[in-house]
Parts: structure tokens; C-alpha cells; sequence
């Protein structure tokens, strides 16, 4: 893994962009990323009356409006004093980060095309009140990048509480899982940009959950897409894609996913029944954001990091069948 | 650049000058299209998208449905061993074709035109908001409301809309584009 910040920083206050869905549909996301740097004393503050990122729509229509909109999020950070930008949403965290290249003081832009983006951008940022004038030198991270900078606090603070997880009921429950870890895609691509892992065979979400006691199992779907934001519009493509990240993680003999990006999250959990019903199986997987898993392994319970609401339920290990259920695969026909 | 008499050439000088200027890398060897997740859906695969850039066929990937299902994953462009950003290529002919009212596919179209109309009047995403209108514009009223009685039972979503203080900076910023 690549040493991706070299700024003499060590972060324990960020700038905190949750975006809207983090707010409504994994709301059970947000509160434990918020829980997990509350326990890792990181402070947190949200960026004041913050405005949605465009995700997909605005991308696709037009790159400007894309940059402008989290431009604008960047500049009410830089307002409250802070330039390290936290953005668990890997959607929002791609289009701030786009938006820090442009608008970035240091950042050397590739073209006259570019250039010319830059101009409007702040042109239009001027007419929103912001001073453009000023020295801007944002830092956006993602949540596992973050977590991964972290990783000796976490460590740290998972040692101290070794006795209490001896006992903790909750915690054993997550170390008797066999998980593989789920990228997505939408993290480490594209490669020059974003890359502070391999493309191909990420670890860090591996190596964050190893300081931890949670050991994973390797499966080759890691950084396929879930089929996203298809789900709003072209759904059977997001039941197939979704189907065969599940199908690649039993065949690995794994009986649950952990990932950190909500889109993946909803697709593979609450739509794991129509994935059911569409690919004629029968998986009965829970999926958990790994700032949960984390958080139960550094004391919190699973009511505090809200994993009373899988909708695919974690199993108590006293009645799982996993094995016998790995070995049929679930397929019904 | 040379001077542009058609949309067409004014597209593909851009991609040639600015958006991907080593284009002409690409050597056909189709690993795009193997890695690419939707590539059975395309119309036209990634590589010859690549090739109908290079020969001007401008409009015959905007009337093909593939730049609009591309869901931007951008494996295509992170496996290239010709390092050539097919992802970003298909964004900007997206983009092009939004600016020229030529968005083909209509449950697509009418997705991004419905979220940001809710967003530049708020400021912000309406989970429910969105699926309602939807459902509604395509006519399938109970598209997922088998998922919607699992999401109340587990209180995931937010029922009421949240709206931007100074929301009126980015209702006058999404109209600009829209």
C-alpha cells in the first residue's frame, strides 16, 4: 500500500460530509463511522449546511455542475477552518475528490479544457460569496483510507479492551463469521487518481480487520461492480451483477460480506431477496459495513452501531448451518 | 485544433486534444470489453467504442444505449495496458449527449432529470421523494414496495425532505446545466 498522505498531519480532526443517503436509507453507516471516531478520539464536525454531491445524474450530464457542487462543500469546509475532508459515501468522496484536483491551489491541471472548467467553477464559486483568492489546499479521504491511516489507534485501543472481548458475547458472534471483504468499484478507480491500494487485490480492508482479531477469506470478486445506481433504473442488471458477488463469496465458502460503501450495501442486503427470487437462490448472507464490525471489536454494542438493522440478519452461531448450507450453495434448482 | 464544421468533429477533436489524446494507443485487444460488467447489454462493446471515436462515428455511439448503461466502474480503463481512459471517453460523449437533448434511453433519462429536479429545489437527495416520482412517471406504481414495508419496519429511511439554508445557490446552479 502506497503512503498516501504525506502531510504533517495527524488528522484527529476532520471535516465530516456525510451526504444523503447517509442521512435516510444508511443512516445505520453514518452512525457507526460517527461511533468508531468517537471511540477513536477523532473529532468530527459536519461540514454546515451541506449540499448534495449530484452523484451519478450530475456526473453524467455534465462534469462541470459535478465539480461545482461538492466545490461548494469544499469551500463552507475552508470557511470553518478545516481542509481534511472526511466522506464515508464512496460516491461523494469520488466527486469531492475531483472537485479538490480542480480547485486546489497546488493542483496541476492537464489542459486548457481543464482550465477553463477551473475558471467557471470559480467564477460561479465567487458569485456564491466564497473567496477564491485564498490559498485552498483541501485533502479528501475516503473511510478506508482513513481507517487504514488509523490503524495503529486501532490497534491500540483493541488491545486495552482484549479482556473485555474475551467476554463480550456480541464480539464472538463477528469472530465465529467467515467474511470476505467487498471493495466495489467505485474506490480505487481510476487508477491514477485514486489508488492507495492495489486495483486488483486490495488488502487494506483485510489488514484494518486483522488488528482487530477478524480474519477474512479471500474471494476474486472484490473489486467487481454491484450494478450501483442501476437499481433506479435498470434493476435486473443490478440482481445479476449483485447475484454473481454473492455466488463468488459462497463458492469461497464465506457466510458473510463486509463492505463500506452504502450502495453495495442496500444492493447485496435489502435487495438480496429480489436477488433471490431473480437468480433462483436461496442466500441468506448478512452484509456489515465494517465500521460496525470495527465498532463491536472496539467495545460498542450492536444495538449503538445500528446492526439490529441488516435486513439479512447476523445468525447466533449456536443454530447456524452455514456449512451445510455453503455445500448445496444455495441454488435451488 | 482544426476548425469544426459539425457537432460530430467538434466532439471528437475534443477527445483527441483533451479528454483522451492517446486514443490512437489502442491496439484492439479487447480486454476492455472482457472486464466490462455490462459489455453482453452494449449495443457496442468498449473497444469499439474506441474505434468509432477514432473514425468519427460520433453518432452512432450516442444512438447506441451503451454509453448509458455504463455504470462508470472503470475497470475498463484501470486494466488497459494501452493506459487509454475508455471511462472517461464514454462520460464525456454522456455528457455531450445530455447537452444536445439526445439522452436515448428514457427510464434513464427521466432518473437523472427526476433527481435533480428534487435536488435543486432542496439542496439535497429525497429517498422517498425519488422512488415516488418514479414509480409514478413509469407507470409501475409498485416497482420495490416490497422493499419500501422492510425499509419502514427498520426505520432506514428518512421520511421527511431536509433542505439547504442556502438552497437557492444551488437551484440557480442545477438550472444552469439542466
Amino acid at each position: 500500500m502506497k503512503n498516501s498522505s504525506k502531510k504533517n498531519n495527524n488528522l484527529n480532526k476532520v471535516a465530516y460530509y456525510p451526504g444523503c443517503s447517509l442521512n435516510s436509507t444508511a443512516i445505520d453507516f453514518n452512525v457507526s463511522v460517527k461511533k468508531l471516531l468517537d471511540v477513536l478520539d477523532i473529532e468530527h464536525i459536519e461540514i454546515d449546511d451541506w449540499n448534495c454531491c449530484g452523484t451519478t445524474p450530475a456526473n453524467n450530464i455534465d462534469e462541470e455542475l459535478v465539480v461545482l457542487l461538492s466545490a461548494r462543500n469544499l469551500m463552507i469546509a475552508k470557511n470553518m477552518g478545516l481542509e481534511d475532508i472526511l466522506s464515508p459515501c464512496v460516491s461523494c468522496y469520488n466527486k469531492l475528490y475531483k472537485a479538490a484536483y480542480y480547485i486546489n491551489s497546488t493542483s496541476e491541471l492537464k489542459n486548457k479544457r481543464e482550465e477553463k472548467i477551473k475558471a467557471s467553477i470559480f467564477k460561479t464559486l465567487k458569485d456564491m460569496g466564497f473567496d477564491t483568492g485564498q490559498e485552498l489546499n483541501f485533502k479528501v479521504y475516503s473511510i478506508i483510507e482513513f481507517l487504514y491511516l488509523k490503524k495503529a489507534e486501532i490497534s491500540r485501543k483493541f488491545r486495552e479492551l482484549k479482556q473485555v472481548n474475551n467476554e463480550n458475547e456480541e464480539y464472538s458472534i463477528l469472530k465465529e463469521l467467515i467474511p470476505v471483504c467487498y471493495y466495489g468499484c467505485a474506490l480505487l478507480r481510476p487508477k491514477d487518481a485514486l489508488r492507495f491500494d492495489d486495483v486488483e487485490r486490495p488488502t487494506s480492508m483485510e489488514e484494518i480487520l486483522k488488528e482487530v482479531g477478524i480474519e477474512c477469506v479471500d474471494f476474486s470478486f472484490k473489486t467487481e461492480c454491484c450494478g450501483a445506481i442501476l437499481s433506479l433504473s435498470n434493476k435486473d442488471s443490478v440482481l445479476k451483477l449483485s447475484g454473481e458477488v454473492l455466488d463468488n463469496a459462497l463458492e469461497n465458502n464465506a457466510d458473510s460480506l463486509i463492505v463500506f460503501c452504502q450502495l453495495c450495501q442496500q444492493n447485496l442486503d435489502l435487495r438480496q431477496k429480489q436477488i433471490n427470487r431473480f437468480n433462483k437462490t436461496r442466500y441468506n448472507l448478512p452484509i456489515l459495513y465494517i465500521t460496525q464490525v470495527l465498532g463491536v471489536a472496539l467495545g460498542l454494542t450492536f444495538k449503538q452501531v445500528m446492526l439490529d438493522r441488516l435486513f439479512v440478519p447476523i445468525k447466533s452461531p449456536g443454530r447456524s448451518k452455514v456449512k451445510s448450507h455453503n455445500n448445496d450453495k444455495g441454488r435451488l434448482n | 485544433m482544426e476548425k469544426t464544421n459539425n457537432d460530430t468533429d467538434r466532439i471528437r477533436n475534443e477527445i483527441l486534444d483533451y479528454i483522451e489524446p492517446k486514443i490512437y494507443n489502442c491496439y484492439q485487444c479487447g480486454k476492455c470489453t472482457s472486464s466490462c460488467p455490462l459489455s453482453d447489454v452494449f449495443e457496442y462493446k468498449p473497444n469499439q467504442i474506441i474505434r468509432l471515436v477514432q473514425s468519427g462515428k460520433i453518432d452512432a455511439i450516442i444512438n447506441s444505449n451503451s454509453i448509458f448503461l455504463c455504470l462508470s466502474c472503470a475497470i475498463c480503463s484501470s486494466r488497459c495496458p494501452q493506459d487509454v481512459h475508455i471511462a472517461t471517453i464514454m462520460n464525456y460523449i454522456r455528457n455531450e449527449a445530455w447537452k444536445s437533448g439526445r439522452f436515448k434511453i428514457k427510464s434513464i433519462k427521466r432518473f437523472y432529470k427526476t433527481f435533480l429536479r428534487i435536488v435543486s429545489r432542496t439542496g439535497r437527495s429525497y429517498e422517498p421523494g425519488l422512488l415516488m416520482s418514479l414509480n409514478f412517471l413509469s407507470g409501475r406504481l409498485f416497482n420495490d414496495m416490497d422493499l419500501a414495508l422492510d425499509i419502514l419496519k427498520k426505520r432506514k429511511i428518512r421520511l421527511l425532505p431536509e433542505f439547504v439554508k442556502e438552497r437557492k445557490q444551488i437551484t440557480k446552479t442545477i438550472k444552469k446545466y439542466m
